[in-house]
């Protein structure tokens, strides 16, 4: 038979962890205003969630060209893709042959991808 | 410490290459598909490439067959290629040709680009294989992952029709969740066995079985696995996403899909977790009960043939879960067998929808099936075929399927699953035996009646473009001719004119003579499930 005690003690890390993280958001909440800086008369800028000092020049809705979004996705891929190279080249004496291979077909298939990615014509700017 | 970390590690981990083949098949199969999609010729395009796709995945099958019986782990011990992963590979495999052909003609393949498509669905398949081969916690999250981010995006090739993009991002959402609880309860699995090998949790399983960080473990893997086989509660978003994706997608989906994920719960809690089966099995034979309600009785209202094929899928999950409790070599035999047949029976069915489909302007609803039986035998009887083997009627393989499992499930003290297998079975019949009744007992509508169905042809509905595209016209080029045509005489009445569509009535009679083959002598079928359950040496 479990004791009362028991149970809640299996279960003390969890309260903790929930009273810690309800207090402490709590706290960190009402402290930004009441410590933070008040302006006199509230601003646009201040209201919106990144504010950094200057009002924004477009309005939320302004639609961008997705030819950024895709560029910059694939500056990304290839990016991080590359960052996988410089280990094994780094080390590559000490691996051998084996690591050779392996990383000879992993640059044959980021080849592939940006073949296939220059042929439909991502890499173009519309 | 780097001439140590040299000696260590100069020689790779031990890679056994022939047993690896058919994972190389479809990474390079996918790549050449990829590549060869790129070809500005339309012929290759679409030709070409659903050939080489095919040819990949029969390249992929008889590398399996070539490594039937070899039962070792490969890749320093982090894949395990076996019976169970090659018999399920079959599988896997049978659910892609089938789906080659449904798209072969489709209009979501064409709009996405073919290349695209079908180096998707290989990659698809590739992750399946990874998933059910992996020894390994990071391996099995790279498969699952593999597995799932290709089929996103195919559910969402349909892109100019809303539903689509719908069920893309449904599916992306809250398959989403679903990974992200397996990684946490992965990430506890490692936590309290200090090792993301299999091999590692299996030695702590039997001690650690009542450690709370186990089980949480075990609950949260259990949870983001169920979503993958759409085991109820997690299931909310089959139907939606079985409705919105293209058909032949979301035949490939109820299929594979359904074997990766009951494959790998099986080779994850009836391999290291089971000295924990205590902790675990209450909880799955409750899902089961869960499942195969909701499953039978979700599925009781519906007139989308999709939907109700959806509720259908989860009452089944339900019913592969019973062979999954029982922990006993039969009971994973039984498994694999009915995700076996479980291929034929669906596919026959969704093969049917595709083509009525195209042909009517109805889309998967139930009356686009009407007056079938008169005048379409080679689709009215695979339909009927399939619908009577989900139901588990003797002479189709849906009874052996459900024989077996019901006898597992017996055989270890599981008899009251059984029985709900039973009921639900019973409950089945009155949605399985609707469509039936809607194949063979009602008429074809006529022209005069068909008329409501014109305008939306005319708006440039999807089911309009698909059936245009598969008779060879581009789609929406009709748009204006009908309009413009006296509405006293459709040129599309509701019965549909025949398209020539040889590639899917052809997959609807075989899997509909498969599923007749194996309900009249199963024998073979079951020893092939039988290897894969023996597969698993720790059982009985």
């Amino acid at each position: 038979m479990l004791q009362i005690q028991d149970v809640i003690r299996a279960y003390l890390p969890a309260i903790v962890f929930v009273v810690l993280g309800i207090g402490l958001g709590a706290v960190f909440a009402s402290l930004n205003s009441v410590l933070g800086p008040k302006p006199k008369h509230a601003r646009r800028a201040t209201a919106e969630p990144y504010e950094s000092g200057l009002p924004s020049e477009v309005k939320k809705t302004m639609r961008f060209g997705i030819s950024f979004y895709l560029v910059a996705m694939l500056f990304i891929l290839f990016d991080i893709e590359t960052i996988f190279l410089f280990p094994v080249a780094m080390q590559l004496k000490a691996f051998g042959t084996f690591a050779l291979i392996e990383i000879s077909v992993f640059i044959v298939l980021l080849f592939v991808a940006f073949i296939y990615v220059w042929r439909r014509g991502a890499l173009e700017w519309k | 410490m780097t001439g140590l970390l040299a000696q260590a590690t100069t020689k790779g981990p031990p890679i056994n290459w022939e047993a690896l083949s058919p994972f190389i098949a479809l990474v390079a199969g996918g790549c050449i598909v990829l590549l060869v999609g790129l070809a500005r010729s339309a012929f290759i395009r679409r030709q070409v490439v659903p050939v080489l796709t095919l040819l990949t995945l029969g390249a992929t099958a008889g590398l399996g067959v070539w490594q039937w019986d070899i039962n070792e782990g490969i890749v320093a011990n982090a894949m395990v290629v076996d019976n169970l992963t090659l018999a399920l590979t079959m599988i896997f495999v049978a659910g892609g040709i089938a789906a080659v052909f449904l798209s072969w003609r489709s209009i979501a393949s064409a709009e996405a680009g073919e290349g695209e498509y079908y180096a998707l669905m290989l990659m698809s398949i590739l992750g399946m294989l990874v998933l059910v081969a992996a020894n390994d916690l990071v391996v099995l999250f790279i498969g699952f992952e593999l597995l799932s981010i290709p089929l996103y995006v195919l559910c969402a090739t349909h892109m100019r029709r809303e539903q689509s993009l719908e069920s893309g991002l449904k599916y992306l959402i809250i398959g989403s969740v679903g990974s992200a609880t397996l990684l946490y309860g992965l990430a506890m699995l490692y936590g309290a066995a200090g090792g993301t090998n299999y091999g590692d949790i299996a030695a702590v399983a039997a001690e650690m079985a009542d450690d709370t960080l186990f089980m949480v473990g075990i609950g949260l893997v259990l949870a983001g696995l169920a979503f993958k086989a759409s085991v109820a509660p997690f299931h909310q978003w089959t139907p939606d996403v079985y409705e919105g994706a293209p058909t032949p997608v979301t035949g490939f989906m109820a299929v594979a899909t359904k074997a990766a994920a009951f494959g790998v719960i099986i080779r994850l809690f009836v391999g290291p977790l089971i000295d924990a089966t205590t902790t675990w099995a209450p909880a799955f034979a409750t899902l089961a009960v869960i499942t195969i309600i909701v499953g039978n009785v979700g599925a009781l209202g519906q007139s989308s043939l999709k939907r109700m094929l959806a509720y259908s899928s989860v009452a089944q999950a339900g019913y592969m879960i019973a062979g999954v409790v029982v922990t006993t070599q039969l009971g994973i035999a039984a498994t694999v067998f009915y995700l076996a047949i479980y291929v034929v029976m669906n596919l026959a069915a969704f093969a049917v929808i595709t083509a009525r489909e195209r042909e009517t302007g109805l889309g998967d609803d139930i009356s686009s099936l009407y007056g079938l039986g008169r005048d379409r035998p080679f689709l009215a009887w695979p339909m009927t075929i399939a619908m009577l083997a989900l139901a588990g009627f003797p002479v189709t393989a849906g009874f052996f399927g459900k024989i077996y499992l019901i006898n597992a499930a017996v055989n270890n003290g599981y008899g009251w699953l059984g029985v709900v297998i039973v009921v639900g079975s019973a409950i089945s019949l009155a949605y399985y035996l609707r469509v039936v009744a809607a194949v063979w007992m009602r008429e074809a509508p006529a022209a005069s009646t068909s008329l409501s169905a014109v305008p939306i042809m005319a708006g440039g509905s999807p089911e309009g473009d698909e059936a245009a595209y598969a008779a060879g016209r581009e789609p929406g080029a009709d748009v204006g001719r009908v309009v413009s045509e006296d509405f006293g005489e459709p040129s599309i009445i509701t019965s549909g004119p025949r398209i020539s569509q040889p590639e899917v009535i052809f997959v609807a009679v075989f899997c509909a003579l498969v599923t007749i083959a194996f309900g009249v002598y199963p024998e073979p079928l079951m020893d092939v499930a039988r290897d894969a359950g023996e597969a698993l040496q720790s059982l009985r």
